[in-house]
């Protein structure tokens, strides 16, 4: 082989291994290089999440000073400290509401730009609860003020329509939002409260779904998974309790939420809940309650926290599979939704003058029961 | 090619390769190490080992860049090779493939890199686990230093020190 020959065989296998090997390098960094500081943020953020003995200590408070002056050392101090000395279990309620949207808003910053918009969609789940509590409230004849977190990217709308007079003024604070027409709806009644909030939520979970939609690769994957199992959560337990009420199921379609992949008609169509426990049996949710299935015919409320733990297990799952990804993030999320979830019900308990011991009870049985 | 060719673009490559690979493994981990002090400081130590793992890959790189030097006679009495013959085609393109090994393999910097930084949170989230992550980390050094054995029998053996 001469050397013009044994040159001209190098170089084009240099070329060929070079793009290749700069082709897979790139992409390899591409994808997970974004994700290396917001992951290692989030495992140090999860080393500070409550243990069970932190709420034992919490617990024994005896009154919501104390139980305020236990949460100095931690993330929640500014908002509990902002509350001064009117500390009331939904003042509290609305401090650790804002300290949650402030960990999605949070998210949001450390994140990729990939996935920045679904965790500013989360914080987002404020506007709609907002607006329901305001609108409820104004139905109630009561202060909305006192109903309303600061958070969401709809926060000064919703404040407008708090300071509303009338509810033509509210409904001009809604004005270009997709929440405007559900609530001239209401407001000609087309549709009841239940059915207005119910709306919402929809409108809140295509925007969602949107979102997740136009993402690609692992990412789409996993918040879609997510986005599934939050949304059929919800769906499940909306049929079975409606199911236990005897609600007829044309008026349980009114309820559903988009945006699941379980086939609901089965469940919507049985005839009691046993039937209906009986249909979820046959589907992934079948394994899921089957350590509660003796019970929850009884106890509909047992299922909520298996519900929840599972949508958990399949993160942490997804964050095994795809190590560096927004599994993490999620999985955290989760986490401290649990989190800001018992310590509300610990405030509540204790204002209650519910006993140490019997708060400690309920809440290592608690559950997550959040909106989607 | 010209020989010198194959033995400058060699070296660069051991060198280049690995130690681009390195950079990128560090500031993976990097990145990482300042998430976790972001959150606690007391992580610093932990991550700062563990951050530095990717960097073996460029000292191979530069030991194989003087080995190819020091071979071919650029460092030292003078290039062996400037004769455009196949035997010296053969010597310097096996000094070629020497510092390609190097390079190549050097690119384990970038899953190094990347497995440091989920042990950064590991660690940030229990300290218990950071011998766990170095020796998770260390795995990927494997395919380094059989790159670096690779090429010192390839330089030794096909063209001699």
């Amino acid at each position: 082989m001469g050397v013009a020959a044994i040159s001209g065989i190098l170089d084009t296998t240099v070329a060929l291994v070079f793009t290749y090997i700069a082709y897979k390098t790139g992409a390899y960094i591409h994808k997970y290089t974004p994700y290396s500081y917001p992951n290692a943020r989030i495992k140090a953020m999860e080393a500070k999440l409550f243990d069970e003995q932190r709420f034992n200590e919490l617990a024994e408070s005896g009154n919501l000073e104390n139980f305020v002056a236990s949460l100095e050392d931690t993330a929640y101090r500014e908002y509990l400290t902002a509350l001064g000395g009117d500390l009331t279990p939904w003042n509290i309620e609305r401090a650790l509401d804002e300290a949650l949207a402030d960990t999605y808003l949070l998210m949001a910053k450390i994140m990729p730009g990939r996935v920045r918009g679904f965790f500013k969609l989360l914080a987002d789940r404020w506007d709609v609860k907002n607006i329901a509590n305001v609108v409820k409230a104004r139905t109630a004849g009561e202060d909305p003020e006192r109903y309303i977190v600061e958070a969401g990217s709809l926060f000064g709308r919703v404040q407008a329509m708090a300071e509303a007079k009338t509810p033509e003024e509210m409904l001009v604070a809604l004005e270009g939002t997709q929440y405007a027409e559900p609530y001239q709806r209401y407001l000609l009644g087309e549709i009841s409260l239940a059915e207005f909030e119910t709306e919402l939520y929809r409108r809140y979970c295509g925007t969602l779904k949107d979102y997740v939609s136009s993402r690609k690769g692992d990412e789409r994957v996993i918040l879609e998974e997510f986005m599934r199992l939050r949304v059929e959560r919800v769906n499940v337990l909306t049929i079975l309790r409606a199911k236990r009420s005897g609600i007829p199921p044309e008026v349980i379609e009114r309820f559903i939420l988009p945006g699941g992949k379980l086939k609901l008609e089965p469940l919507i169509n049985a005839e009691d809940l046993g039937m209906a426990l009986a249909e979820l049996d046959s589907t992934e949710y079948g394994k899921v309650i089957w350590e509660v299935r003796e019970t929850v015919e009884k106890d509909l409320a047992v299922i909520e926290p298996v519900l929840s733990r599972y949508i958990l297990r399949r993160m942490r799952d997804m964050e095994r599979f795809y190590p560096l990804s927004v599994a993490t993030a999620v999985a955290y999320t989760l986490e401290k939704e649990e989190e800001v979830r018992k310590l509300k019900a610990i405030a509540k308990l204790i204002h209650d003058g519910v006993e140490p011991d019997r708060i400690k009870e309920l809440v290592s049985e608690a559950e997550l029961v959040e909106e989607v | 090619m010209d020989p010198i060719v194959y033995v400058a673009l060699g070296a660069a490559l051991a060198a280049g390769i690995a130690g681009a690979a390195s950079a990128f493994g560090v500031g993976i981990a990097g990145a990482a190490a300042a998430g976790a002090i972001a959150e606690d400081e007391k992580n610093f130590k932990n991550a700062l080992i563990l951050e530095g793992l990717p960097m073996t890959q460029s000292i191979y790189g530069l030991i194989t860049l003087f080995l190819i030097l020091l071979s071919a006679g650029i460092i030292g009495s003078g290039f062996k090779f400037s004769a455009n013959t196949t035997q010296n085609i053969v010597k310097s393109a096996i000094l070629f493939g020497a510092g390609l090994t190097v390079g190549l393999t050097g690119l384990s910097a970038i899953p190094q890199g990347i497995i440091a930084s989920s042990g950064i949170g590991a660690v940030a989230k229990n300290p218990k686990t950071f011998t766990q992550s170095i020796i998770f980390a260390a795995m990927a050094e494997t395919m380094a230093i059989f790159g670096l054995v690779g090429a010192l029998i390839m330089i030794a053996t096909g063209v001699g020190l």
